[in-house]
């Protein structure tokens, strides 16, 4: 176990052993406002080499002199030079990105994480949950599933947001769920006067959705940490397995690479090991179960 | 295992013949604080003291600085350029003791494992350790954490003798280093001599675990220990001392920093702290160790559960840094043994889930 380091080991000094810092060059396409403090932005890689992710990882992204945060990629990767990144202006760097204009240049390191397990995710009806924000990296997911109809079950959106304008991405959404390719369930915490749909939380209408064959279905869940533990209760009431029940955690990641050791939780790194984690991995985590009551 | 024998002439022959042509850390009396000790470049071998306590800051700070850039930028309408900074220049870090070796070690273990941390390999490459024989205080306890005797991957290791010092050499490195001086083989006496020495040092030892450092990990698992965490936290200041005079602990914070000019600068990391209210804060406001005695808490169990989990040692070395640090005297040694106890004594009683 305990493996001494080798000369082998080291770096050659002509070697790429700068790529772990470095961060790659992207020049911004297009921008565009989603809600009063969201911003999409779309990116293409500047560097010939080729980049690709999954659904679900995140890279870090660079406004030099600014420094770096962690962005979940929310498009597709069919065309994965080219993708989207969901921005709320909440902090220094979100901020410096939210001025960014079509022509600027960013930084890119990564894609960092394991993303969502499309390969087990295939063949089974998948219950999408999202609570604000959250909706960004399951759209990747979404939108994978909509390129490859044949390879998945029913797909089910359950979409809470505290205000009707902090729904993002509905216009697709709804758009989907008119064509019949998923099943869209929108609900508000505070409406307003034109809100048409639902109000209450998100897992009202999960709650009321039947679910006939819960060992072939699996549920994704991203948002805020509150939302976790209400879903996964309701998830456990409908039997859907432990090991079919998918978060993605959201930590403080800064090197992204199982170092800077901000994002532990417990023994595991959550930018290495995860970000997506199946409920039977996190079950016996005290540091995600503590989180799971509240606590704090 | 080669042993040989050098005088205490010899040796600062061969510390003038490293100052020659490369830089020489050593532990030299501070000026500012005389009985206290850092490892600072040397110019004389004279300015060298081989007989000191513990430094405050450990020499992991050599290969992994307090605070490093990572690279240079400069803005045009093209983009950035960057250029990552990296000192290339080799260099002998000499007098590092036994549990500083360990720790050393440890970090090659935890940064090197893929994807490697290149900076810090790439600065331990450079470096020629040669590790020395130490005099414990009451608050080491190397002891308990098996790093008595630590010698990876010092280069050449010296221990007290009558009119000199025995050198090991474990590596072909610092074969070559020793090569530039006059070295005697060592006799059966020598190792007899080092030997009785160890003894001695052993002995002095006061402060231990009382368990081994491997059912550390096990008492941690058991849990049930919110009563000690929530005594800790209400004397801890989060002051951050422990970590950032620990020798084994890695964490940083990354951030960049403008020149005037707003138009070039660099990014840079440094050494952070767990203990800080803001190391597991996200955007958005939650802190996911909010609770000081949470944050407490993640401190042991890091050092003796989840590092030992996944690389088979404890990130302990006893050196005893940061009990002498601590501003609220919290004791290392002290708290593990509180949690054995705990864990022997009120097993049935105890909640199994909290803390």
């Amino acid at each position: 176990m305990n493996k001494q380091i080798q000369e082998s080991d080291f770096p050659n000094p002509e070697g790429h052993w700068e790529l772990y810092w470095l961060p790659h060059q992207a020049m911004v396409r297009r921008t565009r406002r989603l809600a009063s403090r969201i911003k999409l932005l779309k990116l293409e890689m500047s560097t010939k080499a080729a980049f690709s992710y999954f659904p679900g990882q995140f890279i870090q992204l660079s406004v030099f002199g600014y420094g770096e945060a962690p962005i979940s990629i929310c498009s597709s990767p069919e065309n994965s030079n080219v993708f989207e990144l969901c921005i709320r202006d909440a902090g220094n760097l979100t901020h410096a990105a939210h001025d960014l204009e079509p022509g600027d240049r960013a930084g890119v390191r990564g894609p960092f994480g394991h993303g969502f397990p499309m390969n087990q995710l295939k063949g089974k009806n998948i219950l999408v949950i999202a609570g604000g924000i959250g909706i960004a990296p399951l759209r990747s997911l979404i939108q994978t599933t909509m390129a490859n109809p044949g390879d998945y079950g029913g797909i089910s959106v359950f979409y809470g947001a505290k205000k009707p304008a902090d729904l993002l991405f509905i216009d697709e959404l709804e758009n989907l769920n008119a064509e019949d390719r998923l099943n869209l369930s929108t609900i508000v915490d505070e409406p307003d006067r034109q809100w048409p749909g639902r109000t209450g939380v998100v897992t009202d209408p999960l709650h009321e959705f039947k679910i006939g064959d819960p060992e072939n279905t699996a549920a994704v869940i991203a948002g805020p940490p509150v939302m976790y533990r209400f879903v996964l209760m309701k998830l456990l009431e409908k039997e859907i397995p432990e090991d079919q029940i998918y978060f993605t955690l959201e930590r403080r990641f800064e090197c992204g690479m199982g170092k800077c050791g901000h994002c532990r939780l417990d023994d595991v790194y959550v930018c290495r090991d995860g970000p997506v984690f199946s409920y039977s991995d996190l079950r016996d985590r005290r540091e995600f179960n503590e989180i799971k009551q509240d606590e704090d | 295992m080669t042993y040989r024998t050098i005088s205490i002439t010899n040796l600062n022959r061969l510390f003038e013949y490293i100052i020659e042509s490369k830089d020489l850390f050593a532990p030299k009396e501070r000026e500012d604080q005389p009985g206290f000790y850092r490892f600072d470049r040397i110019l004389k071998p004279d300015e060298i003291t081989l007989s000191y306590g513990t430094t405050t800051i450990p020499p992991k700070a050599f290969f992994f600085p307090p605070e490093e850039t990572l690279f240079t930028f400069s803005l045009s309408d093209e983009g950035a350029k960057l250029n990552p900074e990296l000192e290339e220049a080799p260099f002998v870090l000499a007098g590092v003791h036994p549990c500083d070796l360990a720790a050393i070690e440890a970090l090659d273990l935890a940064l090197g494992q893929p994807p490697a941390d290149h900076r810090w390999l790439f600065n331990r490459r450079r470096a020629v350790i040669i590790g020395v024989d130490c005099t414990p205080d009451e608050y080491c306890f190397c002891g308990s954490v098996n790093t008595l005797n630590s010698r990876n991957p010092a280069d050449l290791f010296l221990t007290p003798v009558s009119g000199g010092y025995l050198v090991e050499i474990p590596t072909a490195r610092g074969l070559e280093l020793l090569s530039s001086v006059e070295t005697f083989e060592a006799g059966p006496e020598h190792l007899e001599e080092a030997e009785t020495r160890r003894k001695e040092k052993t002995a002095q030892l006061t402060a231990a675990f009382n368990r081994t450092s491997a059912d550390i990990a096990g008492v941690l698992e058991s849990g049930g220990f919110g009563d000690i965490w929530k005594e800790l936290a209400s004397r801890c200041y989060s002051c951050g001392s422990c970590n950032l005079v620990c020798p084994t602990c890695f964490c940083f914070h990354t951030d960049d920093r403008f020149e005037l000019n707003l138009t070039s600068g660099h990014r840079f990391r440094s050494w952070d702290s767990c203990q800080f209210l803001e190391f597991a804060l996200v955007t958005g406001g939650h802190n996911f160790r909010g609770l000081r005695r949470n944050r407490v808490r993640h401190r042991w169990r890091c050092k003796f559960l989840h590092l030992y989990k996944e690389f088979g040692r404890v990130f302990c070395t006893g050196c005893g840094r940061c009990s002498r640090a601590c501003t609220a005297d919290i004791n290392m040694a002290d708290v593990i043994n509180r949690l054995v106890h705990e864990s022997e004594n009120h097993s049935e009683t105890r909640p199994g889930k909290e803390g």
